[in-house]
């Protein structure tokens, strides 16, 4: 048999080692004197003891654990904070939007003083109007989709069809939410509003 | 907890579902088990399901054995305690990434060591001389009743230190903390093979380095 390896010669010191080798160990000069070695240091090294702190040290050393964890806690509560309380909101919030979109492009009814505003001809009047001039909103086919899906949905029809939350229901998620909670859903939506400001068409009286 | 159809304002939308986001804390018969009861996987799942007062059971449960790891790499108190806080920060930031193909306390230890190892690469650890063996009984130590005195305990201590960051974990993992050379092999992220090598040699450079120490001594 060669000789032990480190790790047989580890297993042996250890006592954990097989009679094969143990019995190897013994028989061989060498690698009973690698053994002897190892378990000399291994004697060494567990002589010396664990520090032991007084008693009162791990209560106390706990409850500062537990402080800065709940302080870590109100810092970054990602993962205490689920989506899904942000939904009714959420989902409101879109709803919302639309109806508001839809609303907005809406052609308005015709007046006396305006007869040819429910028509899809163009005056002289609307030809030199550059609120709807390239690159506006309703010259993307998208937002005209969007535009066209709105406009014939009303507030009641999308009551009617499950589209709104349950009443109340975003205003008690809302109440639900925490202060971190409602920070973030303060930013989100000041990020939605910054989006849409830049592209968002003038209304009427603009 | 779960979210209960019935729970829903009345006029809305009900589904006819019950959703449970938080696994059960509760024994067979329903009744609420007290968190010191939970093993650390259920403690981990309570705490991921908002029961922050799980975590506090899993650091009363693993403080001791963080601190005294922590303690074996830097060798002061204070900076053991700073060193066991932190290593509990971390997991608990970075609990929903434990995935529980080991244990909680392998998963503690491999944080504890990463940190520790770290910790003293970036700074030099005061070093604390053999002289101050008395200062440390007087904070609290009592060595009295170990066999060896604090002096040749400090110099088995200077010695660890001075072993290769990789030996002088897996060392300390072994024969302070008594982990299993699988258990070592899974904080460290190595074979039991390469484990038991570093053992062997660490012990050996152990032994050597007392020599050396003993022999240098006036």
């Amino acid at each position: 048999m060669t000789h032990l390896s480190p790790g047989q010669v580890v297993d042996v010191a250890e006592g954990g080692a097989d009679a094969v080798l143990a019995s190897h160990a013994r028989d061989c000069g060498a690698c009973r004197a690698k053994v002897e070695a190892v378990a000399g240091a291994l004697r060494l090294a567990r002589s010396d003891p664990p520090p032991e702190p007084s008693p009162l040290f791990w209560p106390h050393l706990a409850a500062r654990i537990s402080s800065e964890v709940r302080r870590e806690q109100a810092r970054a509560p990602r993962w205490r904070a689920p989506v899904w309380r942000l939904a009714p909101i959420g989902a409101a919030a879109v709803v919302v939007v639309a109806l508001g979109i839809g609303a907005w492009l809406r052609p308005a009814p015709p007046t006396r003083e305006n007869p040819a505003s429910d028509s899809f001809v163009e005056t002289p009047a609307q030809a030199g109007d550059d609120s709807m001039a390239d690159g506006e909103p309703a010259d993307d086919p998208a937002w005209t989709l969007v535009s066209d899906l709105s406009a014939e949905v009303s507030v009641e029809d999308a009551d009617a069809s499950g589209a709104l939350p349950p009443p109340g229901g975003a205003e008690k998620a809302l109440a639900d939410l925490n202060a971190a909670e409602r920070g973030e859903l303060t930013r989100i939506l000041r990020e939605e509003i910054a989006a849409w400001a830049p592209a968002a068409p003038q209304g009427p009286g603009a | 907890m779960s979210t209960r159809a019935d729970a829903w304002p009345a006029g809305g939308i009900q589904p006819d579902w019950t959703l449970t986001v938080v696994p059960s804390t509760q024994d067979e018969s329903g009744h609420d088990l007290p968190l010191s009861e939970l093993d650390d996987r259920r403690l981990v799942e309570a705490c991921l399901g908002g029961r922050i007062d799980a975590f506090d059971v899993i650091v009363e449960r693993h403080q001791r054995a963080i601190y005294h790891l922590c303690f074996r790499f830097v060798r002061r108190h204070e900076d053991a305690a700073d060193l066991t806080q932190e290593v509990f920060l971390r997991a608990y930031r970075g609990l929903r990434r434990f995935r529980g193909d080991a244990t909680l306390a392998t998963w503690l230890y491999r944080i504890g060591v990463n940190l520790c190892l770290n910790q003293v690469a970036a700074r030099r650890v005061q070093e604390t001389p053999i002289e101050e063996a008395p200062a440390l009984r007087a904070a609290g130590f009592d060595p009295a009743s170990q066999l060896m005195s604090a002096e040749a305990g400090a110099r088995v201590r200077a010695a660890v230190a001075r072993l290769p960051p990789k030996q002088r974990a897996t060392l300390i993992l072994r024969v302070y903390q008594d982990l299993s050379h699988r258990e070592i092999a899974q904080t460290l992220g190595t074979t039991v093979g390469a484990v038991k090598a570093n053992v062997f040699h660490a012990l050996g450079n152990l032994k050597r380095l007392l020599a050396e120490e003993a022999i240098g001594k006036p």
